[in-house]
């Protein structure tokens, strides 16, 4: 087996190390998440391994799955040509099918320094997850009756089910962190009495802001916060007919949904900036609309009144000015605009800020929130950290994930008494903007939505309005993804002849000559098709990433090796395309069922099967060969052209050493031709006849 | 650039017949580009022998293969004498000029030419590659707008167009445009269709004799040089 490059030995030994980029997804998620990874394998129908991946750098995927507010998604380059991959949707379908339910995290301790968490929002539990890996022993306290910060009393019901939560929190339990509820931490001094060597405050930011406005005391004035978690610990607030929600964040939103599911007919939500100012996440925006909330921008009360059991509002219409130091307009009252609304009730959502007992003595900073050194998360007290909302202000979930992970590391180098380890990104991240020529040749294959519950039917309850994907569409979905970043390079400039064919095969017209006469793949533009990989009359381009170089040479010799084993030669090998349908959809019986004689080698993309591959499936002794991809439904661009080349330049050769050419087939899905199942099982039949005529003539001879 | 087109499997299969022992040696350069013998090609073929020997059942050959930046110059040969320790023939996927400068490098090991080398010439596009220069050593392409009869034309006339030249495309081959054509009409956009009116005398053989070598630099007697 001859498949790996011998030519320069000694010069060109094949470099092992990993040249991928980092991709803007990964780039831009808290928890730096491997995306293009796990979305690739879900386009493979692996979905376990995707589970994997994900689980690797996310200690609650689930909770995620649900309610992360996807800044990869905001990232994604896919953008650039239709709609981002829907990445969140993805994840879910992932942990869902992979069964993450099911796995259980075993911990063992190790060390004997204690460790307490204060709070049990996501960045506690997350930090309790990882100090408790590490082998520390972990007391969470949390105020509450039941653990999950703001996952619990803050995200409503319908975008996070509590069997998920409680999923997560019993895996802890399983772990054997230790957890006391109903405990409220006053003073830390008294947790370091208690043995506890190293403390992380992860408190959250619970206390609401205030309007400041004449009659915010009346009652039927309620903050969002507290409304919130009224409702999520079980109480129903008794809000009226006509509700008023201040503010644009996802906490408005929160509210006002909320509020629609406890049966209030007309809620408004009140911003004072424009939508394109709004924080809230935009999809979450389209749902409240749908359900029904009513939206008034550019408005914000000034006065509230109580007459009547009702409350007569007194609102001020406003328009944007100069830019904040937030880098938003800022709004501006429009004098003699003031009207009155009458509202029962009125939701106070225009933000958060945490409360710390002054008795904790650490350094309080702007907003009310804890300083720390952001890359150790350590406080001014020696052994207390701090993360979450609490430091940063409200926050998305997976921000305080992200600050538990880092501060469970960093409690870690404190109590081994090291220095802290920077963390070092070893691969350079992918940046730039896909070009329009670029862009013009990426097939546009539209985003798939996960179903939704309609609009009428979830205001009736707090079911999840997001349903999972099927195992289909989720594939389709992960399909579209780009790959950025892990595309080709010119390993070898020096074996590069600049002969041009890259540029000239490339579908996607990514290699560029430069002015010196040198070519160039640029890294932000490949599609990583793999055509100019095989079609490099030099071998000068690879893969970027070591795994994808080998793939196919690997699965082969595997597949060689297993049939050299079983002494029962494979007569029949087929290279056929994992992504999509082939591999994982409706046509997967093909290779999953047990089809005598047949061999599967899984490829990713036909269009990386290069001829010599076809001949060393010859030359292990194959009666038939074929290779199977997804023609018009592959993701990618003239794919299956270049695979018929090869077969031809392949057939030419069977034909010149007395193999008869038909042996070797290609079959591609979304032709014209019938069923790619039938024509498989044709040329199965044709090939066992071309074996028994062969085997009756040597007979003859004999 | 030089084109040159794999010579088939059956020839090749019978030229290597007599050695057991094939070192089957790449160009990196023109060989690379015309898709005749690059790394790519050399590998192609290696498999492709291996088959054949596999299902003809009488393998007594053992293969190696290597690939130089550029077969027609001997400083990139050096590395070659420890590939051929063990090898009975050399397969050149080099043009001509690279079979011969191996075989004037290694003097004792025999080299088989394993393309067929045909003309000077460019791509067209990806896979497709058409005869431009003849290397007359004598170039009239100032007076033909740039267009070469020797080669373009299939009689390779110096004044043209002949009578069989129809619809601007040659009476040997339809799918060929006339060269005189293509000439008549770049002078005419050039407006230098005066040219089209000379006579050009026909050419003289005798006055390139072969090997031509081309000199660029001048003698210098001994002890010139030093100072």
């Amino acid at each position: 087996m001859n498949l790996t490059n011998t030519s320069h030995p000694g010069i060109h030994q094949e470099d092992a190390s990993d040249h991928s980029l980092i991709p803007p997804c990964q780039n831009a998620c808290p928890l730096h998440m491997d995306i293009r990874e796990y979305v690739s394998l879900v386009s493979q129908g692996r979905i376990m391994e995707a589970l994997q991946v994900i689980r690797m750098g996310n200690p609650f995927p689930s909770i995620c799955a649900y309610v992360c507010t996807h800044p990869c998604e905001e990232s994604c380059r896919r953008a650039q040509v239709d709609k981002p991959i829907a990445i969140r949707s993805l994840k879910r379908f992932a942990v869902e099918f992979g069964g993450d339910r099911m796995i259980r995290t075993e911990a063992e301790t190790k060390y004997s320094d204690k460790v307490a968490i204060v709070g049990s929002g996501p960045a506690g539990l997350a930090c309790a997850y990882y100090v408790k890996k590490i082998g520390y022993p972990v007391t969470i306290l949390e105020a509450h009756s039941d653990l999950g910060g703001m996952l619990r009393v803050g995200i409503p019901q319908y975008r996070l089910p509590r069997e998920v939560l409680d999923t997560e929190i019993q895996r802890l339990t399983h772990m054997g962190v230790e957890i006391r509820t109903n405990t409220r931490v006053v003073s830390l001094d008294l947790l370091f009495e208690l043995g506890y060597k190293a403390i992380f405050i992860t408190i959250g930011a619970h206390q609401s802001l205030r309007l400041g406005i004449e009659g915010e005391e009346s009652p039927g004035v309620i903050d969002g916060a507290t409304f919130l978690r009224e409702v999520n610990l079980g109480i129903k607030p008794s809000l009226g007919r006509r509700v008023m929600v201040a503010g644009g964040g996802n906490v408005a939103i929160d509210a006002a949904r909320t509020a629609v599911r406890l049966g209030v007919k007309h809620v408004s939500i009140f911003y004072r900036r424009t939508r394109s100012e709004m924080p809230a996440d935009p999809q979450e925006l389209e749902q409240a609309l749908e359900e029904g909330v009513k939206i008034k921008y550019l408005s914000t009360p000034v006065r509230i009144d109580r007459e009547n059991d009702r409350l007569k509002m007194t609102c001020v219409r406003m328009e944007l000015g100069e830019p904040d130091e937030s880098g938003r307009r800022r709004p501006v009252p429009i004098k003699g605009s003031e009207f009155t609304k009458e509202f029962d009730s009125l939701i106070v959502a225009i933000g958060q800020a945490p409360q710390t007992p002054s008795d904790f003595g650490v350094r309080i900073g702007r907003g009310s929130t804890i300083q720390v050194d952001p890359s150790t998360l350590t406080t001014n007290r020696t052994g207390v950290f701090a993360g979450g909302d609490a430091v940063t202000g409200p926050a998305t979930v997976t921000e305080a994930l992200a600050a538990g992970r880092l501060a469970a590391s960093r409690i870690d180098d404190y109590l081994q008494h090291r220095y802290p380890l920077p963390v070092k990104e070893t691969n350079e991240k992918l940046s730039g903007e896909l070009l329009p020529k670029t862009i013009e040749m990426i097939r546009k294959i539209e985003r798939s939505e996960p179903l939704s519950l309609v609009g009428e039917t979830r205001v009736k309850d707090f079911e999840t309005v997001e349903q999972v994907y099927g195992w289909e569409a989720a594939i389709n979905e992960a399909r579209r993804c780009l790959r950025c970043g892990v595309g080709v390079e010119i390993l070898f400039q020096d074996k590069c002849a600049t002969c041009l064919t890259c540029l000239r095969v490339c579908p996607y017209h990514v290699p560029r000559l430069d002015n010196t006469g040198n070519i160039n793949i640029p890294a932000d533009q490949c599609q990583a098709c793999g055509i100019c990989v095989a079609e490099c009359p030099a071998k000068a381009i690879v893969l970027r990433k070591p795994f994808d170089r080998r793939q196919v040479s690997e699965e082969l010799t595997h597949t060689i090796k297993l049939a050299t084993e079983s002494k029962n030669k494979p007569p029949i090998i087929g290279f056929c395309c994992q992504y999509g349908l082939f591999g994982t959809g409706t046509l997967s019986r093909l290779w999953r069922g047990a089809k005598a004689g047949v061999t599967i080698v899984p490829v990713l993309c036909v269009a990386k099967v290069e001829a010599n591959h076809l001949l060393s499936a010859f030359e292990t002794g194959a009666e038939g060969v074929f290779i199977a991809g997804c023609g018009e439904q592959c993701a990618r661009e003239n794919t299956t052209y270049w695979v018929k080349q090869r077969v031809e330049k392949v057939r030419k050769v069977l034909r010149s050493i007395g193999i008869e050419p038909e042996r070797l087939q290609v079959f591609t899905l979304g032709t014209a031709v019938a069923d790619p199942t039938e024509e498989l099982d044709r040329f199965i039949e044709q090939i066992s006849a071309l074996r028994l005529s062969s085997v009756i003539k040597e007979e003859a001879i004999s | 650039m030089i084109v040159a087109e794999q010579k088939s499997l059956e020839e090749i299969r019978r030229m290597i017949a007599p050695y057991p022992r094939v070192l089957i040696l790449g160009c990196g350069t023109c060989m690379t580009v015309c898709n005749a013998g690059g790394e790519s090609e050399v590998s192609f073929l290696h498999n492709s022998l291996r088959l054949a020997e596999v299902r003809s059942g009488d393998g007594i050959h053992t293969f190696t293969e290597h690939t130089v930046k550029r077969q027609c110059d001997p400083e990139f040969l050096e590395t070659l004498s420890e590939k051929t320790i063990d090898v009975d023939v050399i397969l050149s996927l080099g043009c001509g000029i690279g079979v011969q400068a191996i075989a004037e490098y290694l003097g004792d090991i025999p080299v088989l030419p394993g393309v067929n080398t045909s003309f000077m010439g460019m791509t067209k596009e990806s896979g497709v590659w058409d005869e431009r220069c003849a290397a007359c050593g004598e170039c009239r392409l100032e007076d033909t707008g740039g267009i070469c009869p020797i080669t373009r034309c299939t009689k390779g006339i110096l004044n043209g167009p002949c009578a069989g030249s129809k619809n601007g495309k040659c009476e040997a081959n339809k799918d060929v445009d006339c060269a005189w054509i293509l000439i008549y009409k770049r002078l005419e956009r050039l407006q230098q269709l005066d040219k089209m009116r000379r006579y050009y005398s026909p050419r003289n053989f005798r006055a390139i004799p072969r090997p031509r070598r081309i000199l660029s630099k001048v003698e210098i007697a001994t002890g010139e040089s030093d100072g």
